[in-house]
């Protein structure tokens, strides 16, 4: 009996290996099929609120009506992880937000239709355009861009005696400003603990992960030690402190809650901020400017077409109603977001004076870090980050510029 | 032991053990409690039990009685709710069958099939992430209802556990019906099954948490957020996926949603909960 | 009676009924099983052995689907880089996790499980709820509550104020709890630790768990203990009354009767409850993905939560398949060492050790809170 069980066994286990080495409901990967006639496409967001949303759905409704197809805007609740599993099952959404940092990962997976030169007469901007290009095409059509800028606490500063004219302009000013607002329970300037918020530093000292054509690793240099080493600087001076050392889960949480007199935050903070703490009055400034001059990250997401996609013609109908300049406008009216194109931008700047110091931020801010494998270099950095006031910072960077290499060299 | 020393021992004894409960019940009634303070006051008085001011705006929001519905925890309760009860019931009427089959049946490969049982059991919930999702994909059902609830159909425990029941019953009544000339589905289903009461209620129970709870079968198989159940819809929500800040009366009031059911069941049927725990026990 | 002829055929009509309904009966069991455990379980060890990047299907081959043999496997252990350094931290993790959490949940089960047993006690109903309600609890649920009372200005925290200590940032600390009693002695990283074992020093492998570990150590004790106190509680019941009054009468210390009568009699339940321990802790999942997801630091990851990040974030299925049966095998090796150490104790019986095995079994399927 014991003998026959375990021949059955190995029986069963032979049989099973062969039946599912058949490739099953797995997609084959050579182009997909397209579609003629009316197409039904759905896209893929990851929304920042209700704002976005309807936005969103009503400008995709707006094309859908339009164009006689129909076009279904799904909500993601996690965009990376629903876009991983969309594409190992083989049926993507149409179109999709691209965080400009997966680029990289998601063009070299095969997943991107690169319709970059279908678009490239809109007219975007240059660092946009920069973001978005791997392998020496244009991806996707940038859809907004967002940038950091201090946001300050009105209140607060003029309560520490403070005036227009003390808005750093430098270093030194924001070391000032901030060691002013410290005190009792406020912290002068609170920010998320992460490299997407204390990269600023680094760009101001002249310095980033990347060379510009992203292909090699320039993190241990001394200007990116130069930018850390401010941060650090604050840190240990307690003039600054990281959202989570005051039970803020980021920056503009712990401006509302009045636990910081300033943050580093981008343009979404103003819908946040109006929704959950109406009450705190608030001023955006450029950042102030470092040894190399001024600098700031960008934030920016694309359309992205699936290679997958049947309908990629409409896609691409439906991405260039979206890039266009009355559109564009219409969203940052809906949520705070700057257009991708010049002409978006120069009205924008107009129409918006209040976010003008985002809108410069424009000129020169630095988008991410776009090459395949990066996350969890990212990740690790962070981890580092969390702990900065307490490294070295040499040491910190001579890890990242390893993984960062690693990642290069297509590990 | 004098008078006095066994009664300082048991004081000490009832001390102890009432700290350990006050430990161990605390945070459930934190939870309540919670979700009737307002966003303000729980970051401020967290150790508070009695709200002040007591507030039902987060339980308005859960049931979408107000204009703002940040989440759609009805969606995920309706969604717990119904793979909950298919679920259950399919279990029980699944392995009660198979455990009937391998514990009175005679055919051939009946230790075979046991054996594979066996071993079914013992791979660790770890490494069945990657498998479950491939399988699921490959099969093409990837973020259905169908993948949500078909793999859970049949667990290799409950027909253990209905194994060893029926390995208890007395043949004698099963005789008894045969020659009368009953069918084996007909013995099964009127003679045996009825005399099972305990076994079904035990799995019954042990079904209906383990379905409940799910979580991990839950997260491989499905990302469409109207197929999120409660405990994948809260995962997401406490994981910060859904919307910043730290709305703790919130997420306070969803973790009780998904408490409540089980609470209930196990007040109610606590001896089969014991039962159902020892039944892992090194016993007859 | 029937004639010889026709009970015969009788006979066979049974038997063969018998065959088939036990197939039929077993059918949906073989199938849902088979489709959905068996089956994908060996297609993920193929995953392993390849690159598959989560494009098209892991079986094609070509650019999304390297086959790479045991390349995977080896990598986790001998390349250099952040693969491998997550890793060999996330192991690190989840070693320190289970060297706290078994003995000490263990050891609270046993003594809660002692006193609840008490017959002098009142009210036993009461405690052994209140005990045993944690473990029926949805593990994400708990771990909400836990976030909530564990914030740096928490109930916890709010607690520990009260008696004058200043509780630490709970979920932001990444400090190791021997890094911190060493540094409390002035010792900081010395030059004799910087010895590197699979890529990370010395110093980094003692650390011990981080102070956010602790929390979700705590947690998992405070789940755990009431299944396992039922378990100590039926075991204490069986135990013959005479051996404890004959005990009593030799004028034997309470202590001593534990050490010397009742710990040996509970033995085998004891070596269960330290093995459904160890299998659990190397799983720990549901809680990582809540708290944090290895932040602060990558102090809280664990392989499982690991496996998890590496194959649907990462999209690299191979490598986090690879890290899963790691993790298995490790589990499988543990709980054969724990048979072998029972076995060489007691001299047990077949039968018991099948029990055994087998309730093991069943307490993992309800751990794992799925089907299996």
């Amino acid at each position: 009996m014991r003998r026959n069980t375990r021949l059955a066994l190995v029986a069963t286990t032979a049989a099973a290996l062969t039946a599912s080495a058949c490739s099953g409901g797995f997609e084959e990967s050579s182009g997909a099929q397209q579609n003629t006639g009316k197409a039904g496409l759905t896209i893929l967001i990851g929304s920042s609120g209700d704002a976005e949303t309807n936005a969103v759905k009503e400008a995709a409704k707006a094309w859908a009506d339009k164009s006689g197809n129909t076009a279904e805007v799904v909500v993601a609740s996690d965009l990376n992880q629903q876009l991983g599993q969309g594409f190992a099952g083989g049926n993507p959404p149409d179109v999709f937000y691209a965080d400009a940092g997966r680029i990289g990962d998601l063009a070299k997976a095969g997943n991107l239709f690169a319709y970059g030169d279908q678009v490239s007469s809109a007219g975007f901007l240059d660092s946009l355009a920069q973001t978005f290009t791997y392998d020496g095409k244009l991806q996707c059509a940038p859809k907004d861009f967002s940038t950091l800028g201090l946001v300050i606490n009105t209140d607060l500063w003029s309560k520490a005696g403070l005036t227009d004219a003390d808005i750093p302009k430098d270093w030194a000013g924001l070391e000032a400003v901030s060691k002013k607002l410290t005190s009792g329970d406020v912290t002068g300037l609170v920010i998320s603990g992460e490299w997407d918020r204390i990269g600023v530093f680094a760009k101001q000292a002249g310095g980033w992960i990347v060379s510009e054509d992203g292909k090699t690793a320039t993190a241990d240099t001394p200007e990116m030690k130069a930018g850390l080493d401010e941060a650090q600087k604050l840190l240990k001076s307690g003039s600054m402190k990281y959202a989570k050392q005051v039970d803020a889960g980021w920056g503009g949480e712990a401006l509302g809650k009045g636990k910081a007199a300033m943050t580093i935050e981008g343009n979404w903070i103003r819908g946040a901020l109006s929704k959950d703490f109406p009450d705190v009055k608030t001023k955006v400034v450029e950042l102030p400017a470092g040894p190399a001059g001024n600098g700031t990250l960008l934030f920016s997401n694309c359309w992205g077409v699936a290679a997958k996609s049947k309908n990629q013609a409409a896609a691409v109908d439906l991405v260039k109603a979206m890039i266009a300049t009355d559109q564009q406008m219409a969203f940052a009216k809906a949520f705070g977001v700057m257009p991708s194109t010049t002409e978006g931008a120069e009205k924008f700047a107009k129409e918006y004076a209040d976010d003008a110091a985002f809108a410069a931020g424009g000129e020169y801010g630095q988008g991410p870090v776009n090459i395949p494998g990066f996350d969890p270099v990212k990740a690790a950095f962070n981890s580092n980050l969390e702990q900065l006031a307490s490294k070295d910072t040499k040491a910190v960077l001579a890890d990242l510029q390893k993984n960062t290499e690693a990642a290069l060299s297509g590990q | 032991m004098t008078r006095r020393a066994a009664g300082w021992k048991l004081f000490g004894g009832y001390a102890v053990l009432l700290l350990f409960a006050a430990i161990y019940l605390y945070p459930f009634l934190i939870q309540i409690a919670t979700s009737f303070k307002t966003d303000a006051q729980a970051s401020s008085d967290p150790l508070a039990l009695v709200p002040n001011p007591f507030d039902v705006t987060t339980w308005q929001r859960i049931f979408g009685l107000t204009e703002d519905s940040p989440v759609p925890i009805v969606r995920w309760l309706t969604n717990s709710v119904f793979i909950t009860i298919v679920v259950t019931a399919a279990r029980v009427f699944f392995d009660s069958l198979a455990g009937y089959a391998l514990s009175r049946l005679r055919f051939r490969g009946r230790g075979f099939l046991f054996a594979a049982v066996l071993a079914v059991m013992s791979v660790p919930g770890v490494a069945l992430l990657i498998p479950k999702f491939l399988m699921v994909t490959y099969l093409g059902i990837y973020d259905t209802y169908a993948a949500m609830i078909l793999p859970l159909v049949v667990d290799a425990a409950g027909v253990f556990i209905m194994k060893q029941f029926f390995d208890s019953v007395p043949v004698s009544v099963e005789e008894a019906a045969r020659i009368d000339g009953a069918g084996v589905f007909r013995t099964f289903w009127s003679v045996v099954l009825p005399m099972a009461k305990p076994a079904l209620i035990t799995l019954t129970i042990l079904s209906f948490q383990g379905s409940w709870n799910e979580f991990t079968h839950f997260l491989v198989t499905t990302q469409d957020a109207d197929h999120k159940t409660l405990v994948t819809g809260l995962a997401s929500l406490a994981s910060g996926e859904l919307g910043a800040g730290s709305q703790f009366p919130l997420k306070m009031g969803a973790a009780l949603l998904t408490t409540i059911p089980v609470a209930i069941l196990f007040f109610c049927f606590q001896r089969y909960f014991v039962r159902g725990a020892n039944e892992g026990g090194v016993k007859g | 009676m029937a004639t010889i002829d026709g009970s015969r055929r009788a006979s066979g009509g049974i038997r063969g009924r018998e065959a088939i309904a036990g197939w039929v009966f077993t059918a949906p069991m073989i199938l849902i099983l088979g489709v959905f455990l068996f089956i994908p379980v060996l297609m993920a060890l193929y995953v392993s052995m390849t690159t598959w990047n989560g494009n098209g299907s892991p079986f094609a081959g070509g650019q999304n689907a390297e086959f790479v043999g045991l390349d995977n496997y080896s990598a986790l252990f001998s390349r250099d880089g952040l693969t491998r350094d997550n890793f060999m931290q996330s192991l690190g993790n989840n070693f320190w996790y289970v060297l706290f959490v078994v003995p000490l949940q263990t050891a609270t089960a046993f003594f809660l499980a002692l006193i609840v047993s008490n017959r002098f006690l009142k009210g036993k109903s009461f405690f052994r709820t209140a005990f045993y309600f944690p473990s029926v609890t949805s593990s994400i649920a708990i771990s909400v509550v836990f976030l909530f009372l564990f914030q740096n200005s928490g109930a916890v925290n709010a607690i520990l104020a009260f008696f004058g200590i200043n509780g630490p940032a709970w979920f932001s600390d990444s400090r190791g709890l021997f890094h911190i009693a060493l540094g409390k002695v002035g010792v900081d990283n010395p030059g004799w630790a910087q010895a590197e074992v699979l890529g990370r020093s010395l110093w980094a492998w003692s650390s011990g768990p981080s102070v956010a570990m602790c929390v979700v150590i705590g947690l998992a004790i405070w789940t755990t203990t009431g299944t396992f106190m039922l378990l100590f509680i039926a075991a204490l019941q069986d135990l013959p009354v005479e051996v404890d009054e004959a005990a009593m009468l030799d004028g034997v210390s309470p202590w001593q009767k534990l050490r010397l009568v009742t710990l040996p009699m509970i033995k085998p339940t004891l070596f269960l409850v330290i093995t459904l321990g160890l299998i659990g802790t190397w799983q720990v999942f549901d809680q990582i993905y809540v708290m944090g997801k290895g932040a602060p630091a990558g102090t809280t990851l664990t392989p499982a939560y690991l496996s998890y990040q590496e194959s649907f974030r990462s999209l690299k299925y191979g490598t986090g398949a690879a890290m899963a049966f790691i993790v298995f095998v490790i589990i499988v090796l543990l709980t054969w060492f724990q048979r072998w150490l029972m076995r060489e104790d007691r001299g047990t019986s077949r039968r018991t050790r099948r029990a055994a095995a087998v309730a093991v079994g069943m307490q993992q399927g309800k751990q794992a809170g799925g089907p299996s």
